[in-house]
């Protein structure tokens, strides 16, 4: 049980008209506090994230090499973004790579963590959780430089490894198909830690009480985690599916090394599309219109995702 | 009483904070901070050379920089080696410092960019050269015409040749003596280049690729275009030029010569194009060469060093890698690419522009005039990283060392096989770039791909070459 203390009574209560005045300048005080405080993190957000939303809304109006001043284009970048049919293919690589890479990274992620947090030795239980957090902190295109090597059709470990148990070369990053999946692959090797070490917290917080009190009712192995795990975790899961999201729709790095976009279309990305337009081929404007395209791409799924939370996410 | 107590303690903690803003607002202030002086090329009154950072080693740019101070000591150069994967992304991030307001004077350009830079931010070197010609004329009896035509735009010369590469075959010979064949003579044929491989292939084993190229503007398919006759954009000459030509060539030497080149229509779908495209694709069915996206040329020392990759194409700038990867001029050698209906060869070059924001042009002219002296280029290139545009360099000793045997295939590429040309590189070069890889991976990606993919790249090369740079 938890003791109540109750606190004491001032022995001389001020008149009340005095106390709302004081309670107004502490109340004042403390906004200015406060202020003071979330004032180097708002101007930050305004200077680097809210001018630069501002400025590329602005430079999609117009068309811009960077050698010439701007020209008012009106929406001629929009028009011409519309009608790009490699522009629109980013769209749908970047849709379908979200959809596939997110859900495996949460699904390793989750399976990962409830396998640690059953019975296993503390050390081993930290040697797994720096193994899996690992590759995160390297950085993604040292990592896909490495991939591409390994995942070469010709010259690649991965394809000579299977040539000894006789599977025939396959095309990692040669197929429209394949090379895909293999830029999945190694994001998602890359990126799982994060929701892992999430679940990991997650997991712990949920009071050791209601998994006995399932237990008692009869709940055990995948009935207890589909009915009360899951459930208890799911703001953790919210979180971890947002940043998820997030970070899977400005995707760039692992393709660009790894695949340069192809073959043909196959992995070019938004991202990917957004630096060829600005910096290989100096239409800025065109490169903010795409830039734009994929805030409100990103604000609105996130938008979706938090109006189905409301659903489906479980607070204690 | 505890309210004026409260109070004043508000009071000192306000004070507190106040106090220790200021402090910090004052240490800031005195701070000996950085300003946007001290950004490379802003405001510190020297000539800012920008070049591919892994170009040159950093004591042979120190050695190039000490040299010309030693003959201009009333200029201060300072060489701003900018780190990039190719020139694609050297350009790219030097126009980002275009954009950022700290230009260079002078940029280190190929081919892929003279006419870009050209078009949009060069100066023609004509007034000088025309000025200079007698000190200049050493310079140009040295150096091929094709490599300097290669650097003219719409009649005007805009860089003097630093260096070039053509793009010629290297055979690992360890690889020949397996396949019991012999190093094949300058005439050999795309059929002989076939057996060949062929023949590679049966003495090798699964992990064995006769021939590895890279998807890429230099060296890719474009080599196979121009064997069959044809370019991806039809190519054509500007006129003027003469100003140079008559100045500085013999009449032999100036035949044909015109004002640059001009790439205009495109032309993915003539007949020749899908021919050489048909070639590719049915090697990669045969599993003769590497795929497209497979040719990774990051790896490519290591897997011919190795014995891995038997042919590749490759310029001069290769003979100092494999050195470096433990090869002996024994165990590979160069030759021409095959002929097929013509043995035209392409080339890129290298040489220094001038910026049209530069303050310092007639500096920059100097130094333009001092890097492609003889004693300058023999300093830079001591590794044989490239094959220097003037002829005299090329010499026995030089390729002691490093090999290979057939050195002399580098330079006589341009001299044996007179329309030798460079890569079509239009002031649209990033767009035409694009559209070629991304059709070329996808052409041979599969049986029957090939006529599919070479419509769409007409398509989008139209679209690209419409736009105007």
């Amino acid at each position: 049980m938890t003791n109540i203390q109750i606190p004491a009574v001032r022995p001389r209560p001020a008149a009340p008209s005095a106390v709302a005045a004081r309670r107004t300048a502490r109340d004042r005080g403390t906004r200015l506090l406060a202020a003071l405080f979330l004032a180097p993190t708002v101007v930050g957000i305004v200077v680097f994230t809210v001018v630069p939303i501002a400025g590329s809304v602005v430079l999609s109006l117009f068309h811009w090499d960077v050698i010439d001043s701007p020209s008012f284009a009106g929406g001629a970048n929009y028009r011409e973004v519309f009608g790009d049919s490699t522009v629109l293919v980013s769209f749908r690589n970047t849709l379908v790579f979200m959809v596939l890479a997110v859900a495996l990274q949460l699904l390793i992620a989750l399976v990962l963590a409830l396998t640690l947090n059953g019975r296993m030795p503390t050390w081993l239980r930290s040697v797994f959780r720096s193994a899996f957090f690992f590759p995160l902190v390297l950085s993604a295109a040292s990592i896909s430089v490495v991939m591409k090597y390994l995942f070469n059709q010709d010259f690649g470990v991965v394809n000579w490894l299977l040539g000894l148990v006789g599977v025939a070369p396959v095309p990692w990053l040669t197929s429209e198909h394949a090379a895909m999946a293999t830029v999945i692959l190694v994001y998602v090797w890359q990126q799982f830690g994060f929701s892992f070490l999430l679940f990991v917290g997650g997991l712990n917080n949920i009071p050791k009480e209601i998994h006995e009190a399932a237990a008692l009712d009869g709940a055990t192995g995948l009935r207890k985690h589909l009915a009360v795990t899951l459930p208890l975790l799911s703001p953790t899961l919210l979180v971890a599916s947002v940043v998820g999201i997030i970070n899977a729709l400005q995707v760039f790095e692992q393709p660009y090394v790894l695949t340069a976009g192809g073959p043909g279309d196959a992995t070019r990305t938004v991202v990917m599309v957004i630096y060829e337009r600005a910096f290989e081929q100096l239409r800025f404007g065109e490169a903010s219109a795409v830039g734009v395209l994929l805030f409100v791409l990103i604000m609105a799924v996130t938008a979706l995702q938090f109006r189905l939370s409301r659903r489906f996410v479980h607070y204690q | 009483m505890s309210d004026s107590h409260l109070s004043r303690r508000t009071l000192f903690r306000y004070g507190a904070y106040g106090a220790g803003a200021a402090a910090l607002a004052g240490t800031a202030a005195s701070w000996d901070r950085l300003t946007g002086a001290d950004i490379p090329g802003r405001d510190d009154g020297a000539l800012v050379v920008a070049t591919l950072g892994s170009a040159f080693d950093p004591a042979a740019v120190r050695a190039m920089r000490e040299g010309f101070r030693a003959l201009h000591p009333d200029i201060d150069v300072r060489v701003n080696a900018v780190q990039a994967v190719d020139w694609s992304d050297f350009f790219a991030k030097i126009l980002t410092q275009i954009a950022a307001g700290t230009a260079p004077d002078l940029v280190y350009v190929a081919t892929e960019g003279v006419q870009l830079f050209a078009r949009r931010l060069g100066v023609p070197l004509d007034h000088w050269v025309k000025r200079d010609a007698a000190e200049l004329r050493e310079y140009f009896a040295d150096v091929h015409p094709s490599l300097v035509e290669s650097m003219m735009y719409e009649g005007s010369l805009y860089q003097l040749p630093v260096e070039f590469n053509a793009a010629d075959l290297y055979l690992n010979k360890q690889v020949l003596k397996r396949a019991g064949a012999e190093l094949p003579p300058a005439d050999w044929t795309r059929d002989d280049f076939t057996a060949l491989l062929r023949q590679m292939k049966r003495a090798g084993d699964s992990h064995f690729t006769p021939y590895f190229w890279t998807n890429r503007l230099w060296g890719g398919v474009v080599p196979w275009l121009f064997a069959n006759g044809t370019d991806l954009l039809a190519e054509s000459k500007a006129p003027g030029g003469s100003w140079l030509w008559d100045s500085f060539y013999p009449a032999a030497q100036r035949a044909g010569r015109g004002g640059g080149f001009r790439w205009t229509t495109p032309q993915a779908t003539d007949a020749r194009v899908e021919e050489a495209y048909d070639y590719l694709a049915s090697l990669v069915q045969e599993d003769l060469c590497t795929r497209p996206e497979g040719g990774n040329g990051s790896n490519l020392v290591g897997v011919f060093s190795t014995g891995r990759v038997g042919i590749t194409p490759a310029g001069g700038f290769w003979a100092g890698g494999l050195h470096l990867a433990g090869m002996r001029p024994a165990d590979y050698d160069v030759q021409y690419f095959p002929r097929w209906r013509t043995q035209r060869h392409q080339f890129g070059a290298a040489g220094y522009a001038l910026l049209r924001t530069s303050k310092k042009q007639d500096a920059a002219w100097e130094f333009i005039k001092y890097a492609v002296r003889r004693d300058t280029l023999t300093r830079l290139f001591r590794a044989n990283q490239t094959t220097p545009a003037r002829r005299s360099m090329l010499t026995e000793s030089r390729y002691t060392q490093t090999g290979p045997a057939h050195w002399r295939v580098f330079y006589d590429t341009l001299d044996r096989f007179p329309d030798t040309g460079p890569i079509p590189a239009p002031p649209q070069v990033a767009e035409v770039t694009e559209v070629l890889l991304k059709h070329t991976g996808t052409a041979l990606a599969s049986p029957r791909a090939v006529r599919p993919a070479l419509r769409r790249m007409q398509n989008d090369l139209e679209k690209a070459m419409e736009r105007d740079v």
